[in-house]
Parts: C-alpha cells; structure tokens; sequence
C-alpha cells in the first residue's frame, strides 16, 4: 500500500500532465488525419483514374511500411534542411498524420466501393443528385467500415506517439524515456500504464460511437432476425 | 407518350447496343422488352431515363425530348424497379418508399399517408412492414416493396427491369398477377424488360422483340405467337409455341358462334372471354361441370363446352407443329 502511495506521490501529477499531453496530441493528430483521409477516400472511391487511385493508396501504403522510428527522425531532418523547428509538437504531429492516414484512407475506399452497385443504380434511377447519394446512400452504408478504419489508426497513433518523447513533443513516451536513461522501473510503469488504458479506453469509446452511428438496419444483429416469406 | 426515334446507342469501343430502334409506347400500355442478354433490352430502357445517354435519334415522353430536360427532374418523374430491387438496407420499410416523395419535398402527413396506401396496395400490413429494415422481409416481400417505390410519387411513367426475376417460380407467379391486377387500376405506362417469353405474353401489352440490338417484331402477344415477323421469332419462340399459344389464345377467339344462348344461367363458375386457354383449362380442372358460361363486360356470352375447349386446344397443338 505504501508503495502505491508513495509512487502517486512521487508520479501522479507528472503522469496526469503527460497523459493529457498524450491525448492532446493524438486527439490533433486524428482530427488532421481524418480531415485529409475522407474527403481523400471519397474522391478515390468515386473517380474513374484508376491510376490515381493505386498511386495514392500505394504511397500512403509506403508511409506505413517505413518504421516509425524511421519516419520522426527522417521528418526532424527534413524540417531541419527547410529550418523549421525540429523539436516539440510540430514535427511529432507531421508524423503521427502520416501514419494514421493510411487505414482511414483505405477504410473509407473500401467502404464506400463496397456499397451494393444496385442499390446506388437504383438511387440514380429515383433522381437523387450525387451529393444526396453520397450522404444519404454511400456514407451511411459504408460507416461501419470507416469507423473500424478509425479505431484501428487511433490505437496505433496512441502506441506511435510515445516515440515522440524522443523529439521534445512530451507526453507519456517521456516518462518512458526517462525510465530508460536512469534505470527506475517506476518511470517506465508510470508511461506506459496509462498509454495502454489511453489504447484500450479510446477503442472501447469509438466502437461505442461506431455502433450509435451504424444505421439500425445494418447493424449485425439484425441479420439473424430474417425471417420467411 | 413515349417515342423511340431511330435511336441508336454505341457504347466507347465500338459495341452496337441498340441500333435505329423506332417504337411507340402509347398512354397506359405495357410494352415488354424481350430479349437475350445482349440484345440491348436493358439499355433501351435506361436511355428512357437517361441512366444512359443515347448516341444519336431521340426519345419523346409525350413530345419532349428526354436530351433537353434535366436527368434528376426527369427521373423524378418516372418510376423505376429492377431486379435486384436495390432497397437501401440502412432505411426503414417506409423511408424506402418515401425516397422520391421525399425529393420531390412533399409534407411529411402526405408521405406518411402514401407510404400506408402503398404499402396496402401491394399487399403488406402497413402497421407490420413501415417500421422494418429490408433484412427483415423476405424476397418475394423486398420485391413488393420495390415495386410500390416505384410508384410512389405516382409517376405516369414506370420502367421495370426484371422486376421479379430473382423470384422463385411460385413467388414470382403470385407478384405478376398481383401487378397485373394492380396495374388494370392504376393504368401507367410501362415498358417492361425481361427475358422470359412467357413473362412477356402475360404481362405485355404489346412485345417488342429485340436481338442484336435490333426491333425484330413489335406486336402484341397473341400476334407475335400466330405471326412471326421473320425467322430469327420463329426460332425465339420455337419450343414454347404451344404452351405460348395456350397463354394469349382468349377464351372469345374458340367460342362456337352456334352455341351462344341469351339466357343468363345460375350462378357459379365461369369464364371471362379474355381468359387466356390455360386459364380456362385451369376452371375445368376444379369443376365437374361439361360446360361454363362465358362473360364479357356487356353480359353473358354463352357457353363453353369442355369437349370444345379441348378440341380447340388440340387445333393449337398441331399448329405449333406438334403430334395431334
């Protein structure tokens, strides 16, 4: 019990202040990410150049695969060579909006193309205007998918942004850094703790918003209620 | 009205749907497209609606020209059903049959009521079926829902694209006598695409037969049947000739000038004189009786016997080339 105390004492304020430096950092890097990522899939899913669309899936596809490592340290240089600051949130932003654009990209793409093509033929047909079919036909249906394209950007920015420790961008990676450089355990346990239940607790709350904006007519559980002629 | 003006459509690559297709199709008939796939049947239809634009002649509705009117007005204003029914999954049984209502921004009471009306129409409780997802609904109930969309801006004008070809036999059978009935109500103007030529001599009332992208016969069923125009018909038709025959041959056509009496029978069973044969054999079959009455909209007509009917039937016979 001590120890649990003493450890808050010695921790607790620092841990808050990182944990919302954290969020704060996440929470502005998906808000970027998704502004560019759906307009992008939209336009991807609904223009006929197919080669636009396999040149930008593939190079947000290239982002991924570099390591994340990689990329902050390639970006300090780069914003170096243009004499932009390298240290603190500017930098750490860039890269976590390139990492989390992929799978909203992707999922948003996705979604959208996989709309039943008869049921947009018959939207047509009826005489909805294209913006009328985009928002009342294509994005309700393909929901569900963007959504999980969201969460699974989210949680993997929440892991990737603590690497922005190494930059001066604070946040929970700092605590973890400082466990590193003085060998304390607590430090490491007082970063990575809450950047876990940050993961697990930002998960849960957009599948909770993924369900209440799912349409109820395709929502799973509707599926087993079919019923005979 | 709707005119086909030598209208042709050629799509990028060279292939010739449709080529200088000319048909009228006049206030409240049904006119069937009939064709293999391929033979242009279905891009003739969306030309009517602009789905697809034609390459060059023109389509009137009742004189202008469909080129010179705005695409979304103009479907707006023409119903339209397919076959895979399309239903929007994320909306309710009544939100699907509101779509164009809702477009055409009629008040909310309005639709309300016309959802109800529609959803009676076609043969669904509107207290069960308003409020459920098209999960919920079977096939043959999805395709009831598809169709009273179709007209539930109340378009003088519907276009239907196989409506009930995803149908089982039975399902499909019980919906196009629905139709047919609904439709002797309603009176619209419908062109009708299928490629069933039996589907097409129920439900036309006149066919045009298309190969190639070409007008092979326009002519209503029964002539299509007794006269085919050229040789690729004869061959369209061929096997089915007989039953086909059975299907558009009406009762009036084998009634026996001699046997016509003015006396009005008892009542019970009998035979309207547009009762196609097959429908006629089908009374006989529930019936002990050697003879029914026959009506038409002035009165009664006479009698048909069994023994005539069946002779008629084997006349039928061997004209399709069968074994009397």
């Amino acid at each position: 019990m001590n120890t649990v105390l003493s450890f808050f004492r010695k921790l607790g304020p620092e841990m808050l202040r990182r944990t919302y430096e954290h969020t704060f950092l996440v929470f502005f890097a998906m808000a970027i990410a998704a502004a560019i990522a759906l307009p992008l899939g939209i336009y991807l899913a609904r223009t006929r150049r197919r080669r636009v669309v396999s040149a930008v899936l593939g190079a947000a596809g290239v982002i991924q695969t570099v390591p994340s490592l990689a990329l902050i340290s390639f970006i300090v240089l780069l914003f170096a060579l243009v004499a932009l600051p390298t240290i603190g949130t500017l930098p750490a932003l860039v890269a976590l909006v390139l990492y989390a654009l992929l799978p909203i990209l992707r999922n948003t793409y996705t979604g959208i193309r996989q709309v039943d093509p008869s049921v947009v033929e018959v939207a047509t047909g009826m005489g909805m205007k294209p913006i009328q079919i985009l928002f009342s036909v294509e994005l309700p249906l393909s929901l569900p998918v963007i959504m999980a394209g969201v969460r699974i950007s989210t949680v993997w920015t929440i892991g990737i942004a603590t690497l922005c420790g190494l930059i001066g961008a604070g946040g929970l990676g700092d605590l973890i850094l400082k466990g590193l450089r003085s060998i304390q355990m607590d430090y490491l346990v007082a970063g990575t703790v809450p950047a876990a239940v940050l993961a697990v607790t930002a998960d849960w709350l957009l599948g909770r918003l993924e369900r209440w904006l799912t349409p109820e007519g395709i929502r799973e559980s509707h599926h087993s209620r079919v019923e005979g002629e | 009205m709707i005119r086909f003006d030598h209208v042709s459509k050629t799509y990028p690559g060279g292939v010739e749907a449709v080529r200088d297709l000319s048909l009228e199709v006049a206030e409240g008939e049904t006119v069937v497209l009939l064709g293999t796939s391929g033979s242009g049947k279905t891009t003739t239809m969306k030309m009517v609606n602009r789905l697809i634009d034609m390459t060059t002649g023109r389509i009137l509705i009742d004189g202008t020209d469909v080129k010179a009117q705005d695409p979304i007005g103009l479907r707006r204003r023409i119903g339209y059903a397919i076959q895979h029914i399309g239903l929007f999954p994320h909306m309710t049984i009544g939100q699907n049959i509101g779509v164009v209502p809702q477009l055409l921004q009629w008040p909310k009471e309005h639709i309300a009521e016309r959802v109800d009306n529609l959803l009676a129409m076609v043969g669904l409780q509107p207290e069960e079926f308003r409020d459920r997802y098209p999960v919920q609904l079977s096939g043959g109930q999805r395709q009831r829902v598809g169709v009273a969309r179709a007209l539930a801006a109340d378009p003088p004008i519907v276009l239907m694209d196989e409506p009930f070809g995803a149908l089982d036999p039975i399902t499909r059978e019980e919906l196009q006598n629905e139709f047919l009935a609904l439709e002797s109500e309603i009176r619209k103007t419908i062109i009708f695409v299928t490629h069933d030529v039996f589907e097409a001599a129920k439900m036309g009332d006149r066919i045009a037969l298309l190969d190639a992208g070409r007008l092979q016969q326009l002519a209503t069923p029964a002539d299509l049947v007794e006269s085919p125009a050229n040789e690729f018909v004869d061959q369209f038709l061929g096997q089915h000739r007989f039953q086909l025959s059975l299907l558009t041959r009406r009762v009036r056509s084998v009634m026996p000038a001699a046997e016509v009496r003015l006396e009005k029978p008892a009542i019970g069973d009998r035979l309207r004189a547009t009762d196609t044969l097959i429908e006629a054999l089908d009374a006989f079959k529930k019936t002990a009786a050697s003879a029914l009455p026959v009506h038409d909209r002035t009165g009664y007509l006479g009698d048909l016997t069994k023994r005539h009917l069946l002779a008629a039937i084997t006349e039928v016979l061997g004209e399709a080339g069968g074994a009397p």
